[in-house]
């Protein structure tokens, strides 16, 4: 017993040296992802500045071209020289790379609008239509996750089980059309004359949402079962915790490490149905610009938005990245202590 | 803990025990689907007193273990019978009457302690919890005193620090030891112990053992026991039900059982224990004695003074400190130890799949070099390995033939009538059933399985195998039929094996001499007669004295 009365004092500081060395390792751990994913933001920006420079045509050169503006050779040198089209590619790219790190990302071919401005414009429809679509698919996922597990087996657990896969098969622009008709038709509850107002976005973030969550769903459920066919979970149940509370204390953790790597491979769904979804809508945001701009071959928008989307994607993953290590102890590379 | 009173006269056996049975199970059937597993069980366990399930894999005995724990889904698997605690008829509850039983009357001690604790919460955090459970612990303060209580109480001092860790951090002992304490919070009357053990090494094994003997007798718990290890319920039971296809052969005292078996399961059972059996392959060795004489030549594996070190970022293990051992050909040597021994390193080491940092070892003579592609292909055709677990080692989509034919055609050996024959060879030389040959592994039982991956290895005629604890996932009966079979093919073929165990009984029947590893280094080494007899080290004793099997346990089958 005496040992066990000194032992204390001498454990607790080596206790805090081993949370600061954790703390350290985490520290360096989130400064290599996060450099890492800049790194990924600045290789997609030049491979598509890259593909792009080699896809023939642009619509500088057909209008340059076309025989009916009657632009004179030394007009057609100026304009090329001001788009900086007169340049090698990689001094182009070099230039475009050093604006954009400025935050300039150019002038519209079509529009000779600034790229960022028509970005600004667009990014907070299309934020608020993923940030909510987001939000409603993960709650979806949520409810029906825990759903397949706390009621009861039987007709309501089989019903919940096949749910996802009926989302999932439903294409995007049918559910969008049947909550138009039902929603807004019938019900009045939103307008669809005005396509940014609160009912209208919920209405078409629920459109992106129903399918994104099914694939979350799928997996949390997946993960859930697995989780509960673990030793663990049956020794707490045997040492006697509700069944509820086993599922909310010992069964949820483990499944969020699978349900938040989906999360962050979903995101392309919600940017790509984005555009889909905005055209049902009539939401003026980035898809319908994306949409524009390849009609137009609007090199510096296509390349903003692309490079935009990489980097919203990247941070989602570095997010998701610095969470495993929260969400899972031994993942955090501490040292044994046995 | 204030237990109910119960009424004596309504158990019918209820004189063999002290007091009322604490659990008494009545003509006990489990059926998984229509499929029924358990067919009309019935013991009873009294207070303080310990009754082993002993049974193979699929005997049922954990299927009762979970039945009486009522972990089974009733829908998947229907439970009929009668199941009494403390003389209260429980299998008609409703599942919100029963639940103040789990924990508190019926414990549970779960089979893989690395498991059963929530990888992803701390220790303390769990613990927690289950003091939540206990009746009137309201305060936080009182529920940190139950668990620095029980942790204390089940051999772990160290209170704050187990605590502060997480499952990953701790050994499967502590584990075990602080799976237990958090069973004991609430008082349970009955513990029922899944194969506790069964995932420990042995030194630990006697230490878990002796802890839940030790609370038996302290607190009075009853302990329901379910072991496929004989010799353990021979050494810890009161009673013992030995169960075979979920049907109970024999029961009763547990000396008068293992004096006396009357069943002949029992007494095959009994007679495939390692520990009670040390002779049990001595006919193969002395025909092989007789057969291939030992000459004097030198030894076909040579290990001198072999050192691995292993480091991370901020420290260095020393998975060997120079070890030597030396196995002359055609005989079998045993590397024991617990894990972390450097046993497996030993191992990896001779299959060239380490990077040795010093010291040498040959095998026929050749020295053996990692960085040398084309010799350790060669060595490879001489040294073959046979793994540990044959439910992971052979791949499900591929046929037994194919399996046994892969290094055949790797090494491009004859023609295809020639490795035909050769893989027909191998599989005849370990005993499989010809119907078998073209099935996939999924058909096959964990015997079946070892004797394809067995088959595998000799497909290229090697010189020296390497055993990696080859029956260690197999039941006893299965085991002694394994072993039996490389007993035999080492008298045939003049075989040399490498033994790597942590089950001396085992160890004792099998092997010729032995390396005991600790921490990397050689406790001690001999011929396993000698060292057996007269242990010279203090570790070496305590391995030994491991080995669970009961004086006048013994009985000739």
């Amino acid at each position: 017993m005496s040992a066990a009365a000194l032992s204390p004092a001498p454990a607790a500081p080596t206790r805090r040296d081993a949370t600061a060395r954790t703390a350290r390792r985490y520290g360096t751990f989130a400064l290599r992802r996060t450099g890492q994913a800049l790194l990924v933001v600045l290789l997609a920006y030049v491979l598509v500045f890259l593909v792009l420079a080699a896809i023939p045509g642009d619509p500088i050169s057909a209008q340059l071209e076309n025989p009916q503006a009657g632009y004179t050779e030394e007009e057609k040198a100026q304009i090329r020289a001001f788009h900086g089209l007169d340049r090698p590619v990689l001094i182009q790219l070099l230039l475009a790379l050093s604006q954009a790190v400025t935050g300039q990302l150019g002038t519209s071919l079509a529009t000779s609008q600034p790229v960022t401005a028509m970005l600004a414009a667009a990014i907070p429809s299309t934020l608020a239509l993923a940030l909510t679509a987001l939000l409603l698919a993960l709650a979806i996922a949520a409810v029906l996750g825990l759903a397949s597990r706390l009621l009861p087996t039987g007709r309501a657990g089989a019903l919940i089980r096949s749910l996802p896969a009926v989302f999932l098969s439903t294409p995007n622009f049918l559910i969008g059309l049947v909550l138009i008709q039902v929603l807004a038709v019938q019900a009045g509850l939103f307008s669809i004359v005005e396509p940014e107002s609160i009912g209208a976005t919920l209405a078409a973030a629920l459109t992106l949402a129903i399918p994104v969550s099914a694939q979350i769903a799928q997996v949390f459920i997946t993960a859930l079962d697995e989780a509960a066919g673990q030793d663990f979970a049956e020794v707490a149940l045997a040492r006697g915790l509700p069944p509820a509370q086993v599922v909310l204390r010992h069964l949820l953790r483990p499944s969020l490490l699978p349900t938040v790597t989906i999360v962050g491979l979903v995101l392309g769904e919600v940017l790509g149905g984005s555009l889909i979804t905005e055209a049902i809508f009539g939401r003026a945001g980035v898809g319908t610009l994306v949409q524009k701009a390849v009609a137009a071959q609007d090199v510096p928008v296509l390349l903003a938005a692309v490079v935009l989307s990489a980097l919203v994607f990247v941070l989602v993953n570095l997010v998701i990245d610095l969470f495993y290590p929260l969400l899972d102890p031994r993942l955090r590379g501490t040292e044994e202590t046995r | 803990m204030s237990s109910t009173s119960t009424s004596e006269t309504r158990t019918p056996d209820g004189g063999s025990a002290p007091n009322a049975p604490l659990l008494q199970v009545e003509n006990l059937h489990v059926a998984y689907g229509a499929t029924e597993v358990v067919h009309g069980v019935s013991f009873a366990v009294g207070a303080g007193r310990s009754l082993a399930l002993i049974g193979e894999s699929g005997s049922g005995k954990s299927t009762i273990a979970r039945a009486v724990l009522r972990l089974l889904g009733t829908k998947d698997a229907p439970v009929t019978g009668t199941i009494r605690v403390q003389g209260r008829d429980v299998s008609a509850l409703r599942e919100r009457e029963f639940l103040p039983l789990r924990g508190r009357v019926l414990g549970l001690v779960p089979q893989d302690p690395g498991a059963s604790l929530n990888p992803v919460r701390s220790i303390g955090a769990q613990a927690l919890e289950a003091a939540a459970l206990v009746p009137g612990a309201h305060r936080r303060e009182e529920r940190e005193a139950l668990v620095t209580r029980a942790l204390e109480r089940v051999g772990l001092p160290e209170t704050e620090r187990i605590l502060a860790a997480f499952p990953h951090q701790l050994s499967g002992g502590q584990l075990q030891r602080v799976l237990i304490a958090l069973a004991l919070l609430p008082g349970p009357r009955l513990l029922v112990a899944d194969e506790p053990t069964s995932a420990l090494d042995a030194t630990v094994q006697k230490q878990i053992l002796d802890l839940l003997d030790e609370l038996r007798a302290e607190l009075g718990i009853g302990i329901l026991l379910i072991t496929h290890d004989l010799s353990l319920a021979a050494a810890r039971a009161d009673e013992v039900v030995v169960l075979q296809d979920g049907r109970v052969q024999e029961a009763g005292p547990t000396a008068s059982v293992f004096a006396a078996p009357r069943s002949p399961y029992t007494r095959a059972l009994q007679a495939d224990v390692p520990g009670l059996h040390p002779d049990r392959f001595a006919p193969q060795r002395e025909e092989r004695d007789v057969r291939r004489p030992l000459t004097g030549a030198a030894s076909q594996v040579v290990a001198s003074q072999i050192t691995r070190t292993f480091r991370t970022r901020d420290r260095e293990v020393q998975a060997l400190k120079g070890v030597s051992f030396e196995i002359p050909r055609g005989r079998t040597h045993a590397l024991v130890g617990e894990s972390g021994s450097g046993k497996s390193t030993a191992a990896r080491a001779l299959l060239g799949l380490e990077q040795l940092d010093a010291g040498q070892l040959t095998v026929g003579g050749r020295a053996v070099d990692p960085s040398d592609r084309a010799g350790l292909r060669e060595l490879r055709r001489e040294l073959q390995l046979v793994h540990q677990n044959p439910f992971t080692s052979l791949d499900p989509r591929w046929s037994v033939e194919r399996i046994v034919a892969e290094g055949l055609n790797a090494y491009r050996v004859g023609d295809r009538r020639e490795r035909a024959e050769r893989t027909a060879w191998a599989l005849e030389a370990v005993q499989l059933p010809e119907e078998l040959h073209r099935r996939r592994p999924g058909v096959l039982s964990g015997g079946q399985r070892q004797r394809v991956a067995i088959a595998r290895a000799l497909a290229l005629r090697p010189e020296v195998l390497v055993l990696d604890e080859p029956t260690s996932a197999l039941d006893v009966t299965v085991q002694a039929g394994i072993l039996e079979v490389l007993a035999s093919l080492q008298a045939e073929l003049g075989l040399t094996y490498l033994f790597i165990s942590h089950d001396l009984g085992v160890v004792r029947q099998f092997a010729d001499t032995l390396t005991v590893l600790r921490g990397g280094e050689v406790v001690e080494s001999g011929t396993v007669a000698e060292v057996f007899a007269a242990p010279r080290e203090e570790y070496t004793r305590r391995l030994l004295a491991s080995i669970p099997a009961r004086e006048g346990a013994e009985v000739p089958a």
